[in-house]
């Protein structure tokens, strides 16, 4: 097994009048257990230059693995999957949405989609990666032509 | 306007062969701004008792921030290694955080139901969670006495 560790900080001196100083370390372990994740697809840039809205990343059978895939329930979810994603552009005006459903025309972020957010340049998430079989995919659609380069890293196990 | 950054590391020293050591900064902007977002629920800590569905964030019916820009930060503070708390927006699921986990990711106000926040914790033993959402607007549901 490995040892992942990862640390959100967050700070702010003027957000409110106490400031924020919010540090948060998890271990990515396996689910229920506390053996680490010992998948990762590495470190993955990619990039965009079309508006376009593909899959960035999803479960079943990858070059990478086989990120487990969960019931459409999710009752089976039984993966503690962890997935990090950054717009690594700078622009303040540029961004990718991410989404999560399956990047078909029938299926476009909105309507049944769902529009998660929106990563201008800079802008990073980190969050669970269930990959549901019928709604789990990882989307992303650019809002520029212009060349953008978007990084992720999926921990599964 | 106020200025909040977030930062992430990744670490390890035995996932692969090649170190992992990955960090990342921001300062949390308006939509298509510089300007830094200025509005938070404030940190959330909570003691849930039932395994029972909950949404932590919900647009307001009618009401739409869809474009704005938004954080919401979420963890599970359980230490009990097989307890979780499973996360969803609408009906999609976005998978389980389990004791310690964290997630950290924008979120688009697009409307009631489809964006809702919801969580459930996966014991009614009790289970604390923590949360926050760091925004630059939200709508307020009307006072209403009955």
């Amino acid at each position: 097994m490995a040892t992942i560790n990862a640390t959100l900080n967050l700070a702010s001196s003027d957000l409110t009048s106490s400031p924020l100083s919010l540090s948060k370390t998890m271990t990515m372990n396996k689910a229920g257990s506390c053996n680490g994740l010992e998948l990762t697809s590495g470190l993955v840039a990619r990039k965009f230059t079309a508006t376009t809205e593909v899959d960035l990343c999803k479960g079943g059978t990858q070059n990478y693995g086989i990120p487990t895939v969960a019931s459409a329930d999710g009752v089976s979810t039984n993966s503690a999957n962890k997935i990090y994603i950054k717009n690594t552009g700078s622009s303040t005006t540029d961004y990718v949405t991410i989404g999560l459903g399956t990047a078909t025309a029938a299926d476009a972020i909105g309507g049944s989609h769902l529009n998660l957010g929106k990563l201008f340049g800079g802008d990073f998430l980190i969050m669970p990666a269930a990959f549901i079989a019928t709604h789990g995919d990882i989307t992303i659609q650019p809002s520029t032509a212009e060349e953008t380069t978007v990084e992720y890293m999926l921990f599964f196990e | 306007m106020a200025t909040t950054t977030a930062t992430l590391t990744l670490t390890s020293s035995d996932l692969a062969s090649d170190a992992l050591s990955l960090s990342a900064t921001k300062t949390c902007y308006k939509a298509g701004t510089t300007i830094g977002l200025d509005q938070t629920t404030g940190l959330a800590k909570t003691y849930l008792t039932a395994v029972t569905n909950i949404d932590i964030f919900v647009p307001v019916p009618g009401a739409t921030m869809d474009g704005k820009n938004g954080k919401v930060y979420i963890a599970n503070l359980s230490t009990e290694d097989t307890e979780f708390v499973q996360i969803s927006i609408g009906d999609k699921l976005i998978g389980r955080l389990y004791a310690q986990d964290f997630m950290w990711i924008p979120w688009n106000q697009e409307a009631q139901h489809l964006s809702d926040i919801e969580l459930a914790p996966s014991v009614a033993t009790g289970m604390w969670v923590e949360f926050m959402h760091i925004h630059e607007g939200m709508v307020y549901p009307t006072a209403a006495d009955s």
